[in-house]
């Protein structure tokens, strides 16, 4: 994809999330844009593109939202990957199976977080947190992945994300 | 190898770059987070945040200001109502407020002064998965500064974390990286509550202590950055290990942040 697309990406992806979303937050639930964000860029560019562009959104959310800086990046860099891996075997952009592993991928992330508190942190409410934040997270964000594609899915947008190596058949 | 190399350089160069981030984060565990680069993103970030809000704020004001004018009357004579008793409170609290004065000064102790307070809007809330932050609208040029204190009608919010010169970014109480000294309002009984993502513990509460489900969290005052008595937290879970010295107690936020609209910011 093209330098400008990620800059933008990067410039707006918090500020969209952080504000945006809040208005479409459910009982405090919101979708993960930056997760969902990735996972296309995964499908429609390869491992090696998505793992840096997970990495880069991973580290801006990580120094934007007080986080431990390169935890995100770590997490977002490896859905990059996958989903890079995925998409260049596997999966169509158009596949209704975008949304299961979409929300696989939110969920993995979102127990890896909650384990990696445990071992650091102490205490962490996991199994209550799996049922009332990360099972519904993983839902939502796999709803605004999947209408996310069937908006790239028009040949304009995708004309102007393509790069020419990796564009997967529609 | 070389060939080796060559062929996975892509590979090679992101593994390495994985080793670097997972180095970062356990760097971070034992030193603390780090705040590397933070201003500079807050400044993008909360810039875009005021233009993206801005035209929702501007439609919500209109919204109340006109669509909803069904209800002021029923409203208005709810909230008369509701100013009545609440004058009348504030009369006796006010006769209270001075007797506690009058008996502080003949025990010799210093006076109370309550801090002034700075009226702010959440114009963004981050919700990382291991952190809790919401952004507000005010900054250094209305007087914030770092690790004042956050507030709500309900009780604890957080405290400021990072400031710029319109925005600031505020940890909330259930961030794992925010601590603050509580006591259990029903017996005094002293704990640090420490953010959990979704809820809150005290930390270090001794297998004796006597705290119950129930029970009310407030402010110490301790920690020096939130003024004693304020409403933080419900304890929600007590469990007592027999082969541990602590108890775990989890802790419910008195605020609720996915509807958090305004909070004050305490001056210091």
């Amino acid at each position: 994809m093209k330098p400008r697309i990620y800059l933008i990406i990067l410039l707006l992806i918090i500020p969209v999330q952080a504000s945006l979303f809040s208005a479409l937050s459910l009982g405090g639930i919101k979708p993960d844009l930056a997760l969902a964000v990735i996972y296309i860029i995964g499908l429609l560019t390869g491992p090696g593109e998505a793992a840096l562009a997970g990495i880069g959104i991973g580290l801006v959310q990580d120094i934007g939202s007080a986080s431990f800086i390169g935890l995100n990046g770590f997490t977002r860099g490896l859905i990059g990957l996958f989903a890079g891996l995925f998409g260049k075997r596997v999966l169509d952009i158009s596949s209704p199976s975008n949304f299961i592993l979409l929300a696989a991928f939110s969920l993995a992330e979102g127990l890896f977080n909650a384990l990696f508190m445990q071992a650091f942190y102490g205490y962490v409410p996991i199994f209550s947190m799996f049922f009332t934040n990360m099972l519904p997270q993983a839902l939502y964000t796999g709803v605004l992945g999947i209408l996310l594609l069937r908006f790239i899915s028009n040949r304009n947008v995708l004309s102007t994300l393509r790069r020419h190596a990796f564009q997967k058949e529609l | 190898m070389p060939e080796f190399i060559v062929k996975h350089k892509k590979f090679l160069i992101l593994f390495i770059l994985f080793l670097i981030l997972f180095w970062l984060i356990t760097y971070q565990v034992n030193a603390g987070r780090l705040t590397f680069m933070e201003k500079p993103v807050l400044a993008v970030s909360g810039f875009f945040e005021r233009v993206i809000t801005s035209p929702f704020r501007f439609l919500e004001s209109a919204a109340n200001g006109y669509v909803f004018l069904i209800h002021t009357e029923r409203e208005n004579g709810r909230l008369k109502e509701e100013s009545g008793q609440l004058k009348l409170e504030n009369s006796i609290t006010n006769e209270l407020l001075i007797e506690n004065e009058r008996l502080r000064e003949l025990l010799g102790f210093s006076k109370l002064h309550p801090p002034a307070s700075v009226m702010v809007q959440v114009i963004a809330k981050e919700s990382s998965p291991s952190s809790r932050t919401i952004t507000i609208n005010k900054g250094a040029d209305d007087g914030i500064q770092k690790d004042m204190a956050v507030i709500a009608p309900a009780g604890v919010v957080g405290r400021v974390h990072a400031v710029l010169s319109g925005t600031a970014k505020v940890i909330l109480l259930t961030d794992p990286g925010s601590t603050l000294a509580v006591r259990v309002q029903r017996n005094r009984e002293e704990g640090l509550l420490e953010g959990k993502i979704i809820t809150c513990a005290l930390k270090y509460v001794s297998y004796y202590a006597d705290i119950q489900e129930g029970d009310l969290l407030v402010t110490s005052g301790l920690d020096g950055i939130y003024p004693k008595g304020l409403p933080v937290a419900t304890v929600t879970k007590v469990t007592r290990h027999e082969a541990s010295a602590f108890q775990t107690v989890v802790a419910e936020p008195a605020v609720r942040f996915s509807r958090l609209e305004e909070a004050l910011v305490l001056r210091k």
